[in-house]
């Protein structure tokens, strides 16, 4: 037994009838990130997240860019959630700088973050099939996903790495024909949404397979604070956009969904729902953009301070440019804390400034490295083989709780 | 109208009937898309993307445009954009040579954020709407003024067709060609 090694682990002895078990650091799931588990048998005694193998220094290397270049870094800790985990970071900029983006920007914003939403939970459904071997819901996942990057792309002009919010408002207008392409993923996506309930969501094997599996309670998961859809699960009402509405998030009609199990299972059906609730986002938000054609996408003052050139381009291709002054921005001192709902949760930055070019401090706290805790206090006691379930079903992104 | 709250339940699952109908269902929906798959894969490169305008692709210079500001420079998020000093004829006084800079571009570095091009007060650089192309080598990657400002060389352009990505409601993401 001493060394001997199965695909993708190691195994050694540690005690009598107690195995240690090495799952990653190598990519084992959604990201780098090592579990060590103890077995008896088959069933775990001890988990143990050993995180960090991703980790970039994200708040350190802001704090020696000037204002604006940490949105395309901020980005990178989730690729697949860009818009979510900018917007609170430009709120905080807002903040310090008394500066409010026009709404035309915010519903812009709220667009792109719902479509992010979409795409990130589509994400997590493709991955968690692929954990319980179910590799169709894999494919179709990621297959749809590409619908909602493609929106995203054509708005912003990059399919992941948007870089969309800037303080005081959005980077781009919507192209003209965008609202009718948004309704017409939101169909097909809503009707795809049944075919996925029945191939997966509500597919007998799967539900053996999550149902009763890794239960969170409603107190273990306030004591643990979990964030996100796996909080709502739990029977918890928290979601950023109810507790603190930011950008246009309450002018819009929407549900968050709340279920009471707090099981694997329930965990999925708030990510469908969710996603059934940005789809009504997002044709909301395409509808008001289309009744208010033409309004500013930056401040006025912003505005008027454009030269000829830039209000041409603006007015022709919707591209806000820039002024050389942003490029040496200087923020008034203060201190500003924001937060968001992101895809997999709430987002926490706290940002201040001792009115220089640079941050003086970016503290970023993301929703993964708050969920990370569930491996150590919900896995023992289950199989081995309800660890991907737990994983794929929390919807854990270690480069996202690394930093 | 801010947002509600929605307390939702799962279903209890029933007997055996339930079972078996469900699985049915799933089969049914695994059958149908047997005989009638949807499938948006890229055949590259006997295909390529045709992106919209607005795509954030490699980068072109126009010198002629530029008033040297280093705006660009200054704004790149990762320091790919640099200035260099080069000696030029002088269109106004043919005789003697002047000083200008001018920005080059290190593709290793560059994330395509396009805060260059949203930045450049005139308009000297642009994206292409193309992000495959390749370098033989990573010095190549570190463009000179000259490589710059020429678009780069798009191999798939020669040996493929091009085609378009469509949203459809019925099969989602479809590739159309051109
Ligand atoms: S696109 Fe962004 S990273 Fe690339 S050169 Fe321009 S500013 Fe720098
Ligand atoms: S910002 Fe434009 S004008 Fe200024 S140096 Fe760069 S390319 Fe030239």
């Amino acid at each position: 037994m001493e060394g001997q090694k199965l695909q993708g682990m190691v195994v050694r002895r540690v005690e009598k009838e107690l195995y240690e078990v090495f799952i990653g650091p190598q990519h084992p799931g959604s990201g780098h990130m090592r579990i060590i588990v103890r077995l008896d048998g088959d069933v775990i005694v001890e988990a143990d997240p050993d995180i960090g193998y991703v980790h970039r220094t994200m708040e350190k290397l802001s704090e020696v860019r000037e204002w604006l270049k940490p949105i395309p870094l901020l980005e990178r800790m989730t690729i697949i959630d860009a818009c979510n985990i900018t917007v609170p970071y430009v709120n905080a900029l807002e903040k310090l700088m008394d500066k409010s983006p026009p709404p035309r920007a915010s519903y812009l914003r709220v667009l792109l973050c719902e479509i992010n939403r979409v795409a990130s939970h589509l994400y997590g459904f493709g991955i968690f099939g692929v954990f319980l071997g179910h590799s169709t819901m894999y494919m179709w996942a990621f297959g749809d996903r590409e619908v909602f990057v493609e929106l995203a792309e054509i708005l912003t002009g990059a399919r992941l790495t948007h870089s969309y919010p800037i303080p005081g408002g959005v980077r781009r207008d919507m192209p003209q024909d965008f609202p009718e392409m948004a309704r017409r993923a939101v169909r097909y996506m809503r009707g795809r949404l049944e075919e996925y309930r029945r191939i997966f969501v509500d597919n007998p094997v799967i539900v053996k397979r999550l149902e009763g599996v890794g239960v969170i309670s409603r107190n273990k998961a306030a004591e643990l604070g979990i964030v996100g859809p796996n909080v709502r699960a739990s029977g918890i009402r928290y979601d950023v956009r109810l507790a603190e509405p930011y950008e246009v998030y309450d002018e819009l009609d929407f549900e968050i969904p709340v279920f009471e199990e707090g099981d694997a299972l329930a965990r999925t059906w708030v990510r469908v729902e969710e996603i059934k609730q940005s789809l009504s986002i997002i044709e909301q938000a395409v509808d008001w953009l289309e009744r208010h054609k033409g309004e500013p996408i930056i401040p006025k003052e912003d505005y008027d301070k454009l030269p000829k050139l830039h209000r041409e381009v603006y007015e022709k291709t919707g591209r806000v440019k820039l002024l050389p002054a942003h490029a040496t921005m200087k923020i008034p001192a203060g201190k500003a804390i924001a937060r968001g709902e992101m895809g997999r949760g709430e987002i926490i930055y706290y940002v201040e400034s001792d009115g220089g070019t640079t941050p003086y401090r970016v503290r970023v706290v993301t929703p993964s490295a708050r969920n990370a805790i569930v491996f150590k206090y919900i896995v023992p006691g289950h199989r081995l083989m309800d660890l991907p379930a737990i994983y794929g079903s929390i919807d854990y992104f270690p480069p996202e709780a690394d930093r | 109208m801010p947002a509600r709250v929605s307390l939702k339940s799962l279903k209890r699952r029933g007997g055996l009937f339930e079972g078996i109908k469900s699985n049915i269902q799933a089969l049914a929906v695994g059958v149908k898309y047997f005989i009638d798959p949807q499938r948006s894969t890229l055949l590259y490169p006997k295909e390529y993307i045709e992106h919209r305008p607005g795509y954030r692709g490699f980068i072109v210079f126009i010198k002629d445009k530029c008033i040297s500001c280093a705006a660009c420079a200054r704004i790149c998020p990762s320091a790919a954009m640099k200035m260099v000093r080069v000696t030029e004829v002088d269109p106004k006084h043919p005789d003697k040579p002047r000083q200008k800079q001018y920005p080059v571009i290190n593709y290793q570095r560059c994330i395509f954020c396009g805060y260059c091009v949203d930045i450049c007060p005139t308009e000297a650089l642009y994206h292409t709407p193309f992000q495959d192309v390749v370098y033989e080598s990573l010095a190549d990657m570190f463009l000179t003024l000259e490589a710059f400002q020429l678009e780069p060389g798009r191999p798939s352009v020669s040996e493929g067709s091009p085609v378009v990505y469509e949203v459809d409601e019925e099969r989602g993401l479809i590739k159309r060609r051109r």
